[in-house]
C-alpha cells in the first residue's frame, strides 16, 4: 500500500506563503497529475512530497508512515525531472544503477534488474554511453530508468515531457501510462500542459495559488468546472464567455451579449429573474445549425483556423469575438453572416463576482 | 584591412617583447652554462657540458632536487585536499548568502598578502620564544616546538604557510564553482540514498573535474615560484633542509661563490626537466578530462 496522505500542508518562504493549508489524499495505484498555471505551487507540493523542501507546516504520510521529517532517500519515492538531471559524467548503466549502488547492492545482485529496466525502456544499445551522447528522449528514458530500477513506492514526475518536441511528449506520454498500467505504481505527475493532464490522469488535482481548486476525473472537470477559472484553463480552444442576465418568463433563459439562450431548469434551480451571470460556452459543444434552430447564435465570420480534421471559427456576435469548432469550416469564409447552437445541457453558468459555478447537478 | 591581418599586426609588438625577454634570458643562460664564468674574475672560456657533469656528482644539488620534489608535492596536494575540503564544509553548513560572502572575503586577504610579509608573520607565529602557536603548543604541554629550526619540521613548516596562502583562495575558487553546479543531479542523488559525502565525492567533484585539473595545473606552476617564501623564512636551512632547486641556483650564483655558470647549468636542467614534466601532465589531464 502506498497512498499518500497530505494534512494542513503551508510552504511559505520567509513571511510569504506559498502553500496554506492544502488537504489531499491519493490512494494506492492512483495517477495524480498536479496541474495549474506556473507559480500555483504544483512543483513546490511535489518537492515537499520528495523530501526536496522543507514543509513549514503539516504532515505528509506514504503508505501510512509519516515522512514529513524523513531524508529524501528514505521515503522510497523516485523522481523524473524536467531537465533529467542525469549525472554527466557516469555512463548510462552507471546513471541508473547509482541509487541501488548507494543502498549497498552488490553488481551481481543489479544486474539482471538494469537488463530489465534497459530492455524496457529500450536502453540496452545505450547503456555505455555518456547523456551528453544521447537525445532528449533518450535522456528522459534513463531518467526513467534510474526512478524505475529502484522499484519505489510512489513515482513523482516534475513536468518531464516540457523540453522534449510535441511527437515525442506524445510518444513519452503514452509510454509513461503504458507502464503504470504495467507496474500500478502510485504516481504524481506535474504538468502546466492541460491536454497531457487530460490523457494521462486517472484524477486531476487542478492548483491556483497554492490551492486545491478543484479535483476530480478529467472527465469531471471538463464536464462540470467548479469554477470559472477551472473552465477557462482546461480545453481547447479556450471556453467562450459572455456576461448575460436572467430573463423571466416561461422558459429559463439568459440574455446578454448579443444572444438568448435556454438553460436546463434541472441544473440550475436556483437562478432568478434579474440575477446577473456570465455564461461559459465550449468551442466544441456548439456547432452549425439553421437559422431558426433552438439556442441559435447568430454572428460573422472574422477569422477560420484550419486545424485539419477540425476548424476553429470565431466569430463576431453583437461586438463581441465567440468561437466555435465545426468539420464544415471550409464553406465559410471572413464576412459570411453564420448561426450556430449549443444545447441547455452544455452551457454553464458561472457567478460574476466569485467565479463559482451556479451549477447543482 | 582583414580582421586577421588586424589581431595579428596588434599582437605582434607585446608577443615580440615577451618572445625576446623569454628567448635572451634562456638563450643567456645556456651561453653561461657551456662556460666557466665567475663573479671574482672577468675572463672565462669554454668548458662544454663540464658543469652539466659535476651537477650529476653533486650531493647537494640532488638534495635540492629531492626538496623541490617534496615541496612541490606537498603544497600541491595540500592546497587542493584543504580547498576541497573547506570549500564542500562551507557548501554545505553556511547556507546565508551574507556569511558566505563574508567566509570568501577573509579567505581571499591570505593570498593578497606579500609573500614577504606572509613569510614575516608566520615567523613570529613559529617563534619558539615569541609566536603563539608555541604558546597554544605549551597549553597543551607539548614545546616549544622549533618549527623552523627543526630539520625535519622545517620545509612543512614553510609548506603550510604556502597551503594557507593558496588553499584558502582556492576554498574560495571551488565554493562558486559548486555554486554553480546545477541543483537537480545533487537532488537527484540525494533521492538516490546518497550520504553527503557521497554526492560530493560521486556528483559535484566529479562534475568540476575539469576546473579542478585547471586549479592543480596552476597550483604546479605557482608552486615552483616558492623562492621568495622560502628565502625569507629559513633562507635554505636549517643546513640543506629547505633549500630547494631555485634557492640552491641563487646560493651558488649570487650569494657564495659566485658561480655563474654553475647556476646556469642547474637553472637549464631545471627548465630542461619542468617543461618536460608539465607537458607530461598536461597531457595525460586532457586525456582524462574526454
Amino acid at each position: 500500500m502506498a497512498n499518500i496522505t497530505c494534512k494542513n500542508i503551508v510552504k511559505s518562504y520567509g513571511a510569504h506563503p506559498v502553500i496554506e493549508g492544502l488537504n489531499l489524499e491519493i490512494s494506492d495505484r492512483e495517477f495524480v497529475v498536479f496541474l495549474g498555471p506556473s507559480g500555483c505551487g504544483k512543483s513546490t507540493m511535489l518537492r515537499m512530497i520528495a523530501g526536496l523542501e522543507e514543509v513549514s507546516a503539516g504532515h505528509i504520510a506514504i503508505g501510512g508512515t509519516d515522512v514529513t521529517d524523513l531524508p529524501p532517500g528514505e521515503r522510497g519515492v523516485a523522481m523524473v525531472f524536467q531537465s533529467y538531471a542525469l549525472y554527466p559524467h557516469m555512463t548510462v548503466a552507471d546513471n541508473i544503477t547509482f541509487g541501488l549502488r548507494r543502498q549497498g547492492n552488490s553488481r551481481a545482485e543489479i544486474a539482471p534488474r538494469l537488463k530489465q529496466v534497459a530492455d524496457l525502456l529500450g536502453l540496452t544499445p545505450f547503456l555505455e554511453r555518456r547523456p551528453k551522447n544521447l537525445s532528449g528522449g533518450q535522456q528522459q528514458r534513463v531518467a526513467m530508468a534510474r526512478a524505475m530500477i529502484k522499484t519505489p513506492k510512489v513515482f513523482l514526475f516534475d513536468e518531464p515531457l516540457s523540453n522534449l518536441d510535441a511527437k515525442l511528449r506524445e510518444k513519452l506520454r503514452t509510454e509513461i501510462r503504458k507502464i503504470h498500467m504495467q507496474l500500478k505504481t502510485t504516481t504524481i505527475f506535474v504538468t502546466h500542459d492541460q491536454l497531457e493532464a487530460m490523457t494521462i490522469a486517472d484524477r486531476i488535482v487542478l492548483m491556483r495559488d497554492g490551492q486545491i481548486e478543484q479535483m476530480g476525473t478529467p472527465d469531471e472537470i471538463f464536464e462540470r468546472p467548479r469554477s470559472r477559472f477551472v473552465a477557462d484553463f482546461i480545453g481547447t480552444p479556450a471556453m467562450n464567455f459572455v456576461r448575460a442576465e436572467i430573463r423571466a418568463g416561461d422558459e429559463l433563459c439568459a440574455s446578454g451579449g448579443g444572444l438568448t439562450l435556454t438553460l436546463s431548469p434541472h441544473s440550475f434551480p436556483d437562478l432568478v429573474a434579474g440575477q446577473k451571470v456570465e455564461l461559459g460556452l465550449r468551442p466544441a459543444r456548439m456547432e452549425l445549425c439553421g437559422q431558426n434552430s433552438h439556442n441559435a447564435i447568430h454572428g460573422t465570420v472574422v477569422l477560420v483556423e484550419n486545424m485539419g480534421a477540425e476548424g476553429q471559427v470565431i466569430t463576431n456576435v453583437a461586438g463581441a469575438e465567440v468561437s466555435f469548432v465545426t468539420k464544415d469550416f471550409r464553406s465559410l469564409s471572413p464576412g459570411d453572416p453564420v448561426t450556430f447552437s449549443i444545447a441547455p445541457d452544455h452551457i454553464h453558468v458561472f457567478d460574476p463576482e466569485t467565479g463559482r459555478s451556479l451549477r447543482k447537478d | 584591412m582583414t580582421r586577421k591581418r588586424f589581431v595579428t599586426l596588434t599582437l605582434i609588438p607585446a608577443i615580440g617583447l615577451l618572445a625576446t625577454l623569454a628567448l635572451v634570458s634562456i638563450a643567456g643562460a645556456i651561453w653561461f652554462s657551456v662556460m666557466n664564468r665567475t663573479l671574482r674574475s672577468a675572463d672565462y672560456e669554454f668548458v662544454g657540458l663540464h658543469n652539466f657533469l659535476r651537477l650529476l656528482r653533486d650531493r647537494r644539488f640532488f638534495n635540492a632536487l629531492e626538496n623541490s620534489i617534496i615541496w612541490e608535492a606537498i603544497t600541491v596536494i595540500g592546497t587542493l585536499t584543504l580547498a576541497v575540503l573547506l570549500a564542500v564544509l562551507i557548501f554545505e553548513t553556511v547556507k546565508k548568502p551574507l556569511w558566505r560572502n563574508l567566509i570568501c572575503f577573509a579567505f581571499l586577504v591570505p593570498v593578497l598578502l606579500p609573500r614577504v610579509a606572509a613569510a614575516f608573520i608566520w615567523r613570529f607565529l613559529y617563534s619558539p620564544s615569541l609566536g603563539v602557536i608555541n604558546y597554544l603548543c605549551g597549553l597543551v604541554g607539548i614545546g616549544p616546538v622549533e618549527f623552523l629550526a627543526n630539520p625535519s619540521l622545517a620545509l612543512i613548516s614553510v609548506a603550510v604557510v604556502d597551503i594557507w596562502q593558496w588553499g584558502l583562495f582556492f576554498t574560495v575558487i571551488l565554493l562558486k564553482l559548486l555554486e554553480t553546479l546545477p541543483r537537480e543531479p545533487i537532488e537527484a542523488a540525494k533521492l538516490d540514498s546518497a550520504r553527503t559525502w557521497e554526492i560530493h565525492a560521486y556528483v559535484t567533484l566529479p562534475m568540476l573535474k575539469g576546473p579542478l585539473i585547471s586549479l592543480t595545473l596552476v597550483k604546479a606552476v605557482e608552486s615552483l615560484r616558492s623562492f621568495d617564501l622560502i628565502f625569507v623564512m629559513t633562507g635554505g636551512g636549517p643546513g640543506t633542509a629547505t633549500e630547494t632547486l631555485d634557492l640552491y641556483a641563487y646560493q651558488m650564483g649570487i650569494n657564495m661563490g659566485g658561480r655563474i655558470s654553475y647556476a646556469s647549468a642547474m637553472s637549464v636542467l631545471l627548465l630542461i626537466v619542468t617543461t618536460m614534466a608539465f607537458v607530461i601532465i598536461w597531457k595525460a589531464g586532457k586525456k582524462w578530462t574526454n
